[in-house]
């Protein structure tokens, strides 16, 4: 380093002022998922942001190689591990897509509204906790409230309140439950309630909208060069949403709108959250007045899907089948296949090829987290240190998905 | 080469070939429980019926059916062609034959498939055969259609014991008769037959008899399904966690190509089973061949000893070290071995002329055993010819112990532990043993270094038509145990020498350039210690 006295003689003093080197991260209660932050910070203002993420890493996509197709089931619980059933549903669907399969109407319907109860569940998640992280732990309680009669429905369909493994190939694992539709009947507007009641307590308050208002504002062009997706995408004003954009399911069959922003900043992606949430229960009303309650749920072809249970235990061919299906997995034909589905966060893509065994080749996914996490130090720098916790909460950001 | 067409494929053959052999050598599988490519054609399982298109100009070979239409409810009749069995029917120039493309092969090969598991047992939980069973790949693949029949499927006899080796299931079984083929056929000794008619169908064995003999095994082995099974094998693993390796049997000089099953996560060997060979061993291997997979585990030696106690790799090189201190090379003898692969005996070889500068070559096997005119041969060691092709001069063990007698030779570098003849007299010489299993020769060791067995190491072995053949590893080296070419570098290191090749590639690029055996590369010096 140079002496500072070296310049004394040349002019007017000048203090020497080094720009501020801090960790944000990897372990901090803010920091979703296990995320590092390397700011340089010039007083409170942030000059660079570095984000890091890659200290949550399972090699996600190097598992799922190791087993049989059904057995990436489970892996994909624990990407967006807040909306897990969002994820089983896409994986099923992009191995169907090459498989060549459909999956019966009834079962289309059940994927549907089990989704948009996981998307109510996600959208709560991150809008109650960034709340939270301002200092407003009530509503955060109001939102998690609500969030658990959503996984109480889950439970009761799945067994299991968060990591469910309970899409198919071909199917789900269980027909509904007698209960689900009166459940959801019941539960829908008693979330939706307690939602409003959170929402009073945010949306008027001055302190909350000043701190996310106008900040980590991203603009259209940057949002879409940047690969962003979903709710993130959407609050800059752009009315991209796979379910109307490219229909899988029955999404084309039912009413729902798109809720987009303005300015694209911090309030917008909280706005836009939670009018999905009031989207999403719109969907699942019209789900549950369309889904028969009786009828195949599972498709039957005997190459993925396994057989009745009692069959196994009393007759040679079942017994076979599901020998065949579980000791070697579905036999999925060779090929390669991208397939896309509107997750919690935005574009949740897998790409898939197949060798023709019963075990994966390769799994990739796209994770929307990925490519909105990419844009983070973009919108961070310039502002002030405190505005990162807002920011950040506000994009959703969740590390098993970037597990890359 | 005459061709004929497969669903619109040529495929070529020979004179002579059935339809189902010439896809067979294209590569091409007509599905099949009966047929064996090394057993004759009897044509009872009707699963490799296919569709002989007509000449151009020919009327068709049809069939009278009564066909349901699903619409009516009533039975017409209806014209089927006559589909014929492709392991019967001989290949001919400008053939037409469909299989796969038929609606009605797929249709028989799916009936066909729904009438063999009609009685099945619900088994494959604890059959041994579940993983490699032809019942549920062919389910799979050409039935998959659940029961229809409702009723109690026809009891018969379970865990029948054949003879000393084999189990026989009648329920699982779905008589292609090939076991009843093989004994008669191959291994001349026709004492399995079929009883009764229909569902009651059962192998027996002939009244007065057991299913004895030398080729037991491999009616296990063509058994399709899991209706023979060995004792052996019987719920010891199940298949789809063993891994296999390609390698060669080493219990006579014939050298049967074989599978070494292993499992991995316990490091063990399972079971051998034949690997198709035309020019040795055909589709076959005998029952004492098939057995010595256990030799991957049984006597061998896995760490150092001095004097017969357990020592370490240091104590045991250093009292070598002693033991050879100050002796002329002239007193030193070496033993090659019969039973390790070319590269064991190369290095040693390597070590005995090359940095030793002895003469005294000689080579131990095991003594001759039972032989007949099928697979088995006298000679019991793997690698017999490669000894003789490395060192032609190499002495037998019995010239040793006379030479040790008259105290010409005092000191011994031996591979390997067995002795054809009585090898007690030569306790009364050092011996450096290095050796894969136990035997007379580590038995009178002063010092035992642990060699790999050929189950866990890459060698080459000459069989006795005096073809190499390479077996590949299959195991980790057990316990202290490293391959003897290995073992015999650490041992010229530690008798002074500079270290010789002890990698598998370098040793097999000298063995094919024929070094070491030439006399004109050796040099002779006194043991500098």
């Amino acid at each position: 380093m140079e002496a500072l006295d070296l310049e004394l003689d040349a002019g007017e003093l000048e203090l020497p002022a080094e720009p501020m080197h801090l960790n944000m991260g990897p372990s901090h209660p803010a920091m979703h998922g296990t995320v590092r932050i390397v700011l340089e910070l010039s007083g409170e203002t942030i000059v660079k942001a570095d984000v890091q993420i890659g200290y949550l890493h399972r090699g996600f996509e190097k598992m799922c190689e190791r087993g049989t197709w059904a057995q990436v089931f489970p892996y994909v619980d624990r990407l967006n591990y807040v909306s897990p059933m969002l994820n089983n549903v896409g994986y099923a669907l992009a191995v169907e897509k090459l498989c060549g399969l459909s999956v019966p109407d009834r079962c289309q319907w059940y994927r549907m509204a089990l989704g948009e109860l996981a998307r109510i569940s996600d959208h709560l998640t991150c809008d109650g906790a960034m709340a939270m992280e301002l200092g407003a732990f009530t509503p955060f309680l109001w939102f998690v409230k609500a969030r658990e009669m959503v996984w109480d429905i889950l439970e009761e369909e799945t067994g299991a309140r968060l990591t469910h493994s309970f899409g198919r190939i071909g199917g789900m694992a269980e027909p509904p439950t007698p209960d689900f539709k009166g459940l959801c009947r019941a539960g829908l507007p008693k979330i939706l309630d307690l939602v409003e009641e959170g929402e009073r307590m945010l949306l008027r308050n001055r302190i909350f909208l000043d701190r996310l208002e106008n900040v980590g504002a991203i603009s259209r062009a940057d949002a879409i060069a940047l690969g962003w997706t979903g709710p993130c995408l959407r609050a800059t004003g752009v009315p991209y949403d796979i379910r109307k954009a490219h229909p899988y399911l029955k999404y084309d069959e039912v009413d729902f709108d798109v809720p987009v922003g303005t300015k694209g900043d911090t309030l917008d992606r909280f706005l836009v959250r939670l009018g999905e949430i009031r989207q999403s229960k719109r969907i699942i009303e019209q789900v549950l007045e369309r889904m028969p309650d009786e009828g195949p749920l599972n498709c039957d072809d005997p190459r993925v899907v396994l057989p009745d249970k009692m069959a196994v235990y009393t007759t040679i061919e079942a017994t076979i089948q599901h020998f065949k299906l579980i000791m070697e997995g579905a036999r999925v034909p060779s090929g390669e296949v991208y397939s896309y589905t509107e997750g919690g966060n935005g574009e949740l893509g897998y790409y898939l090829v197949s060798d023709g065994s019963g075990t994966p080749y390769r799994v990739r996914i796209r994770p929307p987290c990925f490519q909105i996490t990419g844009g983070l130090s973009k919108i961070l720098e310039g502002r002030m240190l405190s505005d990162i916790v807002p920011t950040f909460g506000s994009l959703n950001m969740i590390g098993g998905e970037c597990d890359h | 080469m005459p061709t004929f067409k497969l669903d619109g494929k040529a495929i070529p053959f020979e004179a002579g070939d059935t339809i189902i052999r010439a896809a067979y050598k294209h590569g091409i599988e007509i599905p099949h429980y009966c047929w064996h490519p090394g057993l004759s054609a009897p044509a009872n399982c009707r699963m490799c019926l296919v569709e002989i298109l007509p000449k151009p100009g020919q009327r068709p070979l049809t069939l009278d059916i009564l066909a349901l239409d699903p619409q009516s409810g009533e039975y017409t009749v209806k014209q089927k062609p006559k589909l014929q069995p492709a392991c019967y029917i001989a290949a001919a120039e400008g053939m037409e034959v469909a299989a796969n493309s038929s609606e009605h092969v797929r249709q028989a090969r799916h009936d066909v498939q729904e009438y063999l598991l009609l009685n099945h047992p619900v088994d494959c939980p604890i059959c041994d055969q579940s993983g490699e069973c032809k019942l549920q790949d062919y389910w799979l693949e050409y039935q998959k259609t659940p029961k229809r029949m409702t009723d109690e499927p026809v009891h018969k006899p379970k865990a029948v014991v054949f003879g000393p080796t084999i189990v026989y299931d009648a329920e699982r079984c779905v008589m292609c008769t090939r076991c009843i083929r093989f004994m008669s056929e191959v291994a001349k000794d026709p004492v399995l037959d079929m009883r009764e008619r229909g569902n009651l169908n059962e192998i027996v064995v002939a009244p007065g008899r057991e299913l004895d003999g030398h080729y037991t095994f491999m009616t296990e082995h063509v058994c399709p399904v899991g209706a023979l099974t060995t004792k052996d094998f019987r719920f010891k693993a199940r298949v789809w966690f063993l891994r296999t390796a390609a390698s060669v049997c080493q219990g006579c000089a014939t050298g049967c190509n074989a599978h070494l099953d292993y499992d991995p996560r316990y490091n063990k060997a399972y079971r051998y089973r034949p690997r198709d060979n035309e020019a040795v061993n055909k589709y076959w291997m005998c029952d004492d061949g098939m057995l010595t997979y256990k030799e991957a585990h049984d006597g061998r030696i896995v760490g150092a000893s001095v004097g017969g106690a357990a020592s370490s790799m240091a104590k045991a090189l250093a009292t070598a070290r002693s033991l050879f201190a100050g002796v002329a090379p002239a007193s030193v003898a070496i033993v090659l071995s019969a039973r390790h692969s070319l590269e064991d005996n190369w290095a040693m070889l390597h070590f005995a002329t090359v940095l030793l500068g002895t003469q005294n070559v000689y080579f131990s096997r095991r003594p001759d055993g039972y032989n007949d005119q099928i697979l088995i041969h006298a000679d019991k060691n793997s690698n017999t010819r490669g000894v003789m092709q490395l060192a032609p001069g190499a002495k037998q063990l019995r010239a040793l112990v006379d030479d040790v007698g008259a105290r010409r030779i005092t000191h011994a570098i031996v591979l390997g532990g067995d002795a054809p003849v009585d090898a007690s007299a030569l306790a009364t010489a050092n011996v450096v043993a290095i050796a894969a299993h136990e035997g007379p020769l580590t038995q009178i060791a002063s010092v035992v270094l642990p060699a790999t067995s050929w189950a866990e190491h890459a060698g080459m072995y000459v069989n006795a038509k005096g073809l190499r053949q390479t077996a590949e590893r299959a195991l980790l080296p057990l316990g202290a145990s490293r391959p003897a070419y290995e073992q015999i570098a650490d041992l010229a290191v530690a008798l002074g020498f500079a270290r010789p090749a002890s990698k598998l590639s370098q040793i097999r690029t000298q063995l094919a350039a024929g070094v070491g055996t030439d006399p004109v590369s050796r040099r002779g010096s006194a043991l500098v210690v």
